[in-house]
């Protein structure tokens, strides 16, 4: 069989003004290309991983060059078709970067003269391809403006009291960050009292990530998983469900392609569906090795073979808002907390150094420190109140309101 | 040290070029899955004009004239820049400290001699009808880098640093409620890591006995036995951060707070960072140039010094302490600590144990973080009752207020650790470190 080349490529630029105590501290900017030059031949693989730039001639011979370390392949690269994705909407110079910051920056200090502000903006511009001898041709460009804020109150003994944080597309005309700095700081200093029943209002990812690492289709294989031996079985609640999706708008920089330069049909794969487990996620070796789906979801590894994973999960929507989901109680907005790792039990704690109170529409007052438990099984399952169909200003995506237990 | 650059006039600049090479291979449940070995070169330029920054990250050496030039037509040339004070405190070091050339390079040791400290390892460790054993996985490799860097000043220093490392790993699936644990093992050459079976074995058989075991405990205060790793994490995570200077340049209560000379904790404790020590947080030079020092940070109770770059030292008016470091080539550095640990004491640990009549042992941690409250999240605990270590407990978090437990550390142990396993994480840039410190008593702290 004749070898078969494949590259693997990234390429990013970044611009990032940076503020450190209200002062501009920093312009800096990166211009940096990666790539994964691989060449296949009788059940193996040649990998070279270059950061920079060669020309293509020499990163081929290149993955050739250690057969010592090529690496067994006992599978077939992956044909394909030209397939291009731009999903970048505006051009945003550093000019205008840097007026972003001074704009936004002002707005901090002369509305909230009581904290001091460290800030970064940021405007990033990707582009991954994916090309072989066998007809793929991909790539996927990307491109935001992405504003972080740490801030801390005079009075604080505190090194940092919190922050927010969003990106944008195409950015708007300032509302969105007024929305979110009033939000944060506005009601700071008036104290709220914890309520009785505690309803978190969080950003997923943390929580989604526990989840998802035990789906690898590999370690539940093994008896390695919370989830072994429940395929098929109702393990969540009715509303949950959970689903792999590169065209998911509210992330940033996905492929819809993985690592072995498999797409899945529709670009969505469904893990979870009304707290039933569907599938376990997997690459061609741990679909090969243990008898399972191959669910075209290796994650990407320019040094080495790929490994299932290089999930962009999604938690499905209700059809309510937030403040519908709340049906007139209070969620507490986690500023500064810690999270325990899982026991073996499932059990995590969370201590809440500060938070905020508020009711779906404003906020009522900053919270004492407190904290409280929940298990693995309970998150997703029966103190899962869901995802709002909403994105109101407490985060900028991935939101989900999840009952707890003060300790 | 002969650099090649022109600096632009009435402007500051130095330029810092990393080089760095690692290699990996890994082995899960028999299976070679990692079989790696990368090498990464890049720089960052930086020119300050008095005012503001202007960094550039490139992996093409040959651009950094071009982007020197570059830098400089946006800055605003300043003919006092020097008379600024962070750039008048910077030094002008002339230095080459390159200890891992020839066959002692990462690059040019066989992937053989790693797979030999591999096999040898599954040979000696891995029993695969192990009782409950669902899955192991041994990984061996190691990291090289190299740092260059040359300023406007004149600085011109240059030094590397390379270690290698092994982690034995077991799961166990435990009917659902599955646990895993192992330990790592460091060294500078691939032959350095052999020794440490039985220390492998025994924790792998204390983790059996805990899955098999713990109980959970009853939340409330105790009295805390911290064992030298998780008092290195305390060290680090709970007390370390806060003397990194760059978060109290303006700020007046974090400044009285942490005013020189004020007694911070019992006497028995003394915190020191230095980046001089061949460990994982080596930086003899840091990312602008400045020689690494010993640094305490505690002094039997009292704060006596912080960690700085050059523009937390000038605004606070304090030495430079070589503490400016970068995670890579692609970032501009921040101050970060590099080793830093807690000074040993005199009590034997059998006496501190025998001296606790009710308390817990926090004898492994997973992680920690440190705002003013504390908080560490243990693997292993044990409960300890009339001065001996009792069953195995299952703790989700300890927790308490960094200001009193300072204060609250009663018994220091002589059974000083200096652990090389870390990486810490600051403002999204990671940075090797490490930590140590012996076995602690602490009169209070809470548990859930």
């Amino acid at each position: 069989m004749a070898a078969i080349k494949e590259k693997h490529g990234t390429h990013c630029e970044v611009n990032t003004m940076s503020y450190e105590e209200n002062k501009p501290k920093a312009f800096e900017r990166l211009n940096l290309d990666e790539s994964s030059y691989r060449v296949y031949e009788d059940g193996k693989v040649g990998i070279f991983h270059c950061i920079g730039t060669v020309s293509d001639e020499e990163g081929y011979a290149k993955a050739q060059a250690d057969p010592e370390r090529a690496r067994p392949y006992p599978f077939s690269p992956e044909a394909g078709s030209t397939r291009v994705r731009d999903l970048s909407e505006t051009e945003f110079s550093a000019g205008e970067l840097m007026a972003l910051a001074e704009e936004y920056m002002k707005y901090l200090t002369d509305n909230y003269p009581q904290f001091t502000f460290s800030g970064k903006f940021t405007t990033t511009r990707q582009t991954d391809t994916f090309t072989n001898d066998l007809g793929a041709d991909y790539s996927n460009s990307d491109a935001s403006v992405g504003v972080g804020i740490m801030f801390k109150h005079k009075d604080s003994k505190n090194i940092m009291d919190g922050d927010f944080e969003f990106n944008m597309r195409t950015p708007d005309d300032g509302t969105k960050f007024r929305e979110m700095a009033d939000l944060y700081l506005g009601k700071w200093d008036t104290a709220a009292e914890i309520p009785e029943d505690v309803i978190l209002d969080m950003q997923y990812y943390g929580f989604a990530d526990s989840l998802v690492s035990e789906l690898d289709a590999e370690e539940m294989s093994l008896g390695n998983s919370r989830l072994s031996g429940k395929l098929g079985e109702k393990v969540f609640a009715d509303s949950f469900t959970l689903e792999h999706d590169a065209t998911d708008k509210e992330s940033w920089y996905t492929r819809f392609w993985d690592g072995e330069g498999c797409v899945i049909p529709g670009d969505k794969l469904l893990l979870i569906e009304n707290g039933v487990i569907k599938i376990g996620y997997s690459d061609k070796r741990v679909a090969d090795k243990y008898g399972v789906p191959h669910t075209k979801t290796a994650g990407r590894n320019f040094g080495d073979l790929t490994y299932p994973g290089g999930m962009n999960v999604r938690i499905r929507r209700s059809d309510k808002t937030i403040r519908e989901l709340l049906d007139g109680r209070c969620a507490v907005i986690p500023i500064d907390y810690t999270r325990s790792q899982l026991d073996q039990k499932g059990d995590m704690t969370i201590v809440i150094n500060s938070s905020l109170l508020w009711d779906g529409d404003k906020v009522i007052g900053r919270l004492p420190e407190f904290k409280v438990k929940t298990n693995f099984y309970d998150i997703f399952g029966k103190d899962f109140l869901g995802v709002g169909s909403d994105n109101p200003a407490t985060y900028h995506d991935k939101q989900m309101l999840l009952r707890v237990e003060r300790v | 040290m002969k650099q090649q650059y022109h600096f632009p006039e009435n402007l500051y600049s130095d330029i810092r070029i990393q080089e760095s090479y690692s290699t990996n291979l890994g082995m899960y449940n028999g299976e070679l899955t990692r079989d790696n070995a990368t090498s990464n070169v890049g720089a960052l330029v930086r020119v300050y004009d008095g005012k503001l920054w202007y960094t550039s990250s490139v992996n093409d050496l040959e651009k950094i004239q071009d982007e020197l030039d570059a830098l400089a037509k946006l800055a605003t040339p300043n003919e006092n820049i020097y008379e600024d004070p962070a750039i008048k405190l910077l030094e002008v070091n002339v230095d080459e400290r390159l200890q891992y050339t020839g066959e002692k390079f990462l690059g040019n040791i066989a992937r053989s001699r790693f797979l030999t400290v591999l096999n040898h390892y599954v040979d000696a460790c891995i029993d695969p009808e192990y009782p409950d054993m669902t899955s192991w996985s041994i990984s061996v490799g190691g990291d090289y880098e190299k740092k260059s860097f040359y300023s406007s000043k004149g600085c011109a220093v240059a030094w590397d640093y390379q270690l290698c490392s092994l982690n034995v790993y077991m799961s166990f699936g435990n009917n659902g409620e599955p646990m895993g644990g192992g330990k790592n093992f460091f060294g500078m050459m691939p032959e350095d890591l052999y020794g440490h079976e039985q220390e492998f074995l025994s924790e792998r058989d204390r983790l059996v006995d805990y899955i098999a075991n713990a109980v959970d405990v009853e939340p409330g205060e105790y009295t805390c036995i911290l064992s030298p790793i998780t008092t290195a994490m305390f060290a680090h995570e709970s007390f370390g951060h806060k003397s990194e200077a760059d978060f109290m340049l303006n700020d007046k209560t974090l400044r009285d707070e942490w005013v020189m000379g004020k007694k911070v904790g019992s006497e028995l404790v003394s915190i020191c960072d230095s980046g001089d020590m061949p460990n994982h947080g080596y930086v003899p030079y840091d990312d602008e140039g400045t020689r690494a020092r010993e640094n305490w940070l505690i002094k039997e109770g009292v704060l006596t010094g912080r960690l700085h770059d050059s523009n937390s030292a000038a605004v606070l008016g304090e030495e430079l302490t070589g503490n400016s470091r970068a995670q890579d080539y692609r970032m501009r550095p921040l101050v970060r600590m590099t080793n830093t640990f807690m000074k040993g004491g005199t009590d034997s640990f059998d006496d501190i144990i025998a001296d606790t009549k009710d308390g817990i042992y926090v004898y492994m941690v997973s992680n920690g973080t440190g705002n003013s409250t504390f908080v560490l999240n243990p693997v292993i605990c044990y409960r300890i009752r009339d001065g001996k270590i009792c069953e195995p407990l299952r703790v989700r978090m300890v927790t308490g207020s960094v200001f009193q437990t300072l204060f609250d550390i009663d018994r220091v142990g002589s059974d000083f650790e200096l652990f090389d396993t870390y990486y810490c994480g600051k403002l999204g840039q990671g940075a090797r470190v490490s930590a140590g410190g012996p076995t602690i008593r602490v009169k209070k702290l809470q548990v859930s």
